[in-house]
């Protein structure tokens, strides 16, 4: 039973965890009841929220009062005419700079703090939130530990990207609790870091083996190479109930694949720096309940017309709190299918897939775009290949970088080839082309598939 | 609007979901909790219990000499966990010990963050009331167990809310008061004393036009019936909700005849809190096992198991100031099977009230009477009555008529009250204008002298 910590001595049970771990569980207490409202009832709510900021923002914040002059905001924050409001585009947030900053923001809302974006492949862009922003961060993680029935008691290990010198290896660093969110008003296990951006596969392996965690938190990426290095799974990892996902797009074959080969669940959140949680997977299934309480989402066709469940399209996100820097359709550069509404009952909209970003989208020779089936690393049992990623140089060219502790045999070589034509459903000349080693990317991101033929759209940092 | 799917009221310019300020943050947040707690099983609740009362054990035994005493005996080691076992060897706390250690009960060491002391005095129905003290600590248990009701019940915080109680004046406040409309946004609760001419209630309840009424069972048998006689509907009146006294089953099903609504009950006792509160899904009740430690004992102060009625003993889990150990509140109940609702929180079926609403026949056997109110109320002119129980073979019928009544009528009340009693009692008649409510604002319609 996780036990409410209490800040009042003698009292034990129930525990009263201060103003700050009150705030948190009020919140919890609400959204507990709003996720199975109707998809319809939350929209409204939204709309009422959405109202408040569209006024904040046209009153406070300059790029929104010349964007939104002359506008009848009221119109705006309804269903019929929120699809009015201008999409704001990274290259907008880039132009506007401090103009998207808001001069003013209610006392309760704190102090702002900077955020930043790693730009992975493109420029990064800048914006602010709130105290208030951090606190929906940390309610939504708390939701998301709670939806899944994380035992607090565990051990918790994360290999993500950390500041430099934190969590180095070989040693990482061994920290008394999970982390802030959970700090506010539970008890929880320890944890244990590790950098990601130092730490080799085999370090890692080495690292786990000695933490014996009870979960873990890393990139999906990373944990396909760790799922790799270690095998089926591995006895050395008795206690891992659960492997936690962040940070990159989790593609089904990885899901899969880490899910057969470890015998265990794979949970996965889609995040953003500059938005917060956006949707979390659901407990019943694999598909993502959208965090209808933080966050508008819209997914959207080439029209700008919304999608159909099954239907894949743009991503655009309408935050409902955070004042310093409002971003009110704004399109995000990620591209996701929207899923039917979910058997568990609740009514916050689902997305069955986050499929990526654009420059992760295959082009055909006739122009026709797809997200092609990543996960290869499953196949690399047939070829001795590290490291692998396919770089879409022309309509009918890709350079297939790998990593190899011996140049390929020639059948080797083909069976790659064989391999990627499947995956990618086209006969595109292969060129393989030997590296030493494929870095991630800032962020600690790992991209198996980028296109050097469409880069319109940036990167999207979580 | 249900408060289930209200929005709080909000701070920090943000409309939805809401960021409550920090008192009503509070209160939301032990609800959460409290919505966790409810589904433990019971061993856990039990284990969380256990915990919580070695705690207060220990102030208990550092800081209130009275208490350092009794604990020792009963083998109590303040370094050492609290069992189950030395917990049972506690001797209950009789109310006459309240009344005789005073202020010997009060710990002069109650940490500040428990907020200030308290101080009330219970209602004393029988001229045996006690002074308790409490803190504001204990205060906010009693504001969030106030909430869980609402929460479980479901009520429509637009609802306008009628309570008709004692020591309240004819008035109405702007809103349901606080926890909830800290909390929520809710509409208006209009009082009245519970001495006005039930007639004249019913008037005001008509011209109130309330969705929500909250009385003493004996007052809404009083206005249900008026409502049927007088062919008169409450027809905006969602629910019943009562508190004070025991409520008869029939009375359920009264309400349901008079006004077509159900009837929720609470169990609380301005000492100790909230006891229990009716299960949102059936009509017995669920110990409010975050609140209190409620034992049901037999006569050999044995747990009574399920289907038994024993003696109510109570122990306060979050009062710092006095804390209760073991106290013998003097009423009764019936320990209930686990509930179909999935809660882990025990089940009381029944709460059989007091000790002094108990029939003794001269053999000594003891139980709670029915005093044949649905057959004399339509075969007779009598518009109230009660039974005061004087020795061991007399029982006095203290009755308001509408007119006198002849010979035939005292036979055959008579022979009602001896089949509703189950003894042929001698029975002596007495005739009153108006049978007064106790100091409280209860009625009792049977009282025990005996014993």
């Amino acid at each position: 039973m996780p036990m409410i910590r209490s800040r009042v001595p003698g009292l034990i049970w129930p525990g009263l965890p201060g103003p700050y771990g009150d705030a948190h569980l009020a919140l919890l207490w609400q959204l507990e009841r709003s996720q199975w409202w109707r998809a319809d009832v939350l929209h409204a709510h939204q709309l009422r929220q959405l109202a408040v900021v569209l006024a904040h923002a046209a009153k406070n914040v300059p790029f929104y009062r010349a964007k939104l002059a002359g506008m009848d905001l009221a119109a705006c924050a309804t269903s019929e005419g929120w699809a009015g409001l201008p999409i704001l585009t990274r290259s907008d947030i880039q132009a506007a700079g401090a103009q998207l900053r808001a001069e003013a923001i209610p006392r309760e809302h704190g102090r702002f703090h900077e955020i930043q974006t790693s730009g992975s492949t493109g420029k990064p862009i800048r914006a602010f939130g709130s105290d208030i922003t951090s606190f929906f961060w940390n309610v939504l993680t708390l939701r998301g530990h709670l939806w899944h029935k994380h035992d607090f008691s565990g051990k918790l290990a994360s290999i993500r990207v950390f500041d430099e010198g934190v969590g180095s290896p070989p040693k990482g660093m061994s920290v008394p609790a999970w982390g802030h969110a959970t700090d506010v008003a539970w008890i929880t296990g320890p944890g244990a870091l590790l950098n990601l951006a130092t730490a080799s596969v085999s370090q890692q392996a080495e690292w786990l083996q000695r933490e014996a965690p009870d979960y873990l938190l890393t990139h999906p990426s990373n944990l396909a190479a760790l799922v790799r290095e270690m095998g089926p799974r591995p006895a050395v990892l008795p206690n891992l109930r659960e492997v936690w996902t962040i940070a990159e797009s989790l593609d089904a074959n990885v899901r899969r694949f880490v899910e057969e080969e470890w015998q265990l669940r794979v949970v996965d959140t889609y995040s953003s720096r500059e938005c917060g949680y956006l949707a979390t997977q659901c407990p019943m299934s694999d598909h993502y309940h959208v965090h209808s309480e933080s966050v508008l989402v819209e997914v959207l066709d080439d029209a700008g017309q919304p999608v159909k469940p099954g239907e894949v399209g743009r991503v655009l996100i309408s935050t409902l709190h955070n004042y310093a820097t409002p971003l009110l359709r704004y399109e995000i550069g990620d591209y996701a299918e929207v899923g039917a509404p979910c058997p568990c009952g609740r009514g916050l909209p689902t997305l069955s897939r986050i499929v990526g970003r654009q420059r992760n989208m295959l082009t055909l020779p006739d122009g026709e775009k797809r997200w092609p089936r990543c996960g290869y690393d499953q196949f690399m049992d047939i070829v001795p290949v590290r490291q692998l990623r396919l770089v879409q140089r022309s309509l009918h060219t890709i350079d297939a970088e790998i990593v190899t502790e011996r140049p390929l045999t020639e059948s080797e070589s083909a069976a790659l080839v064989g391999i990627i034509h499947e995956a990618l459903g086209h006969p595109f000349e292969i060129r393989l082309d030997y590296v030493a080693e494929i870095p991630r990317g800032p962020g600690g991101k790992f991209e198996e598939f980028l296109s050097a033929i469409d880069r319109a759209s940036e990167s999207t940092e979580t | 609007m249900n408060i289930n799917a209200a929005t709080p009221k909000s701070t920090a310019g943000i409309v939805w979901p809401a960021l409550p300020e920090p008192r009503a943050a509070a209160l939301l947040a032990l609800q959460y909790q409290l919505e966790q707690t409810e589904w433990w099983s019971a061993e856990a609740l039990r284990e969380a219990q256990m915990n919580q009362l070695g705690a207060l054990l220990h102030h208990a035994y550092e800081t209130i000499p009275f208490y350092r005493k009794r604990l020792s005996a009963a083998g109590y080691q303040p370094n050492k966990p609290l069992t189950a076992e030395i917990f049972a060897r506690i001797p209950l706390l009789r109310r006459s010990e309240i009344q005789a250690q005073g202020k010997a009960l009060l710990s002069q060491q109650v940490h500040p963050a428990h907020g200030r002391v308290t101080t009330g005095v219970t209602s004393g129905s029988m001229g045996r009331p006690i002074t308790y003290f409490g803190t504001e600590l204990a205060q906010y248990f009693w504001q969030a167990f106030t909430l869980r009701e609402h929460v479980w019940h479901g009520r429509d915080i637009m609802g306008r809310m009628a309570a008709i109680r004692s020591e309240l004046d004819d008035a109405v406040a702007p809103t349901w008061g606080p926890p909830t409309s800290m909390v929520f946004p809710t509409v208006s609760c209009a009082t009245l004393g519970v001495r006005t001419d039930v007639s004249a209630q019913l008037d005001w309840l008509l011209k109130h036009e309330v969705e929500y009424l909250l009385s003493y069972p004996t007052n809404v048998r009083a206005l249900a019936e008026a409502s049927l006689a007088r062919k008169v509907q409450l027809n905006r009146l969602l629910e019943v909700r009562t508190l004070g006294e025991m409520v008869d089953p029939d009375l359920r099903a009264l309400c349901r005849q008079a006004w077509g609504v159900g009837l929720v009950d609470i169990y609380s006792a301005r000492e100790v809190g909230y006891l229990a509160l009716q299960c949102p899904d059936h009509e017995h009740y669920h110990v409010q096992s975050e609140n209190v430690l409620v034992e049901v004992l037999d006569d050999h102060d044995n747990p009574c198991a399920v289907g038994e009625i024993g003696r109510v003993v109570v122990s306060t889990l979050n009062n710092f100031a006095m804390p209760l150990i073991r106290y013998e509140i003097l009423d009764h109940a019936e320990v209930g099977a686990s509930c179909p609702c999935g809660r882990g929180l025990p089940v009381l079926k029944r709460i059989l009230g007091r000790q002094r609403n108990m029939v003794t026949f001269p053999n000594g056997h003891r139980h709670w009477p029915s005093t044949g109110y649905k057959e004399w109320s339509t075969r007779l002119p009598i518009l109230q009555a009660q039974i005061v129980q004087r020795s061991l073979t007399i029982v006095e019928a203290k009755l308001v008529p509408t007119r006198p009544l002849t010979p035939a009528d005292e036979t055959e009340f008579a022979a009602i009250l001896h089949r509703s009693l189950g003894y042929p009692f001698e029975i002596v008649f007495s005739y009153h204008q108006k049978i007064p409510r106790s100091a409280g604002g209860k009625f009792e319609d049977f009282l025990s002298e005996v014993g």
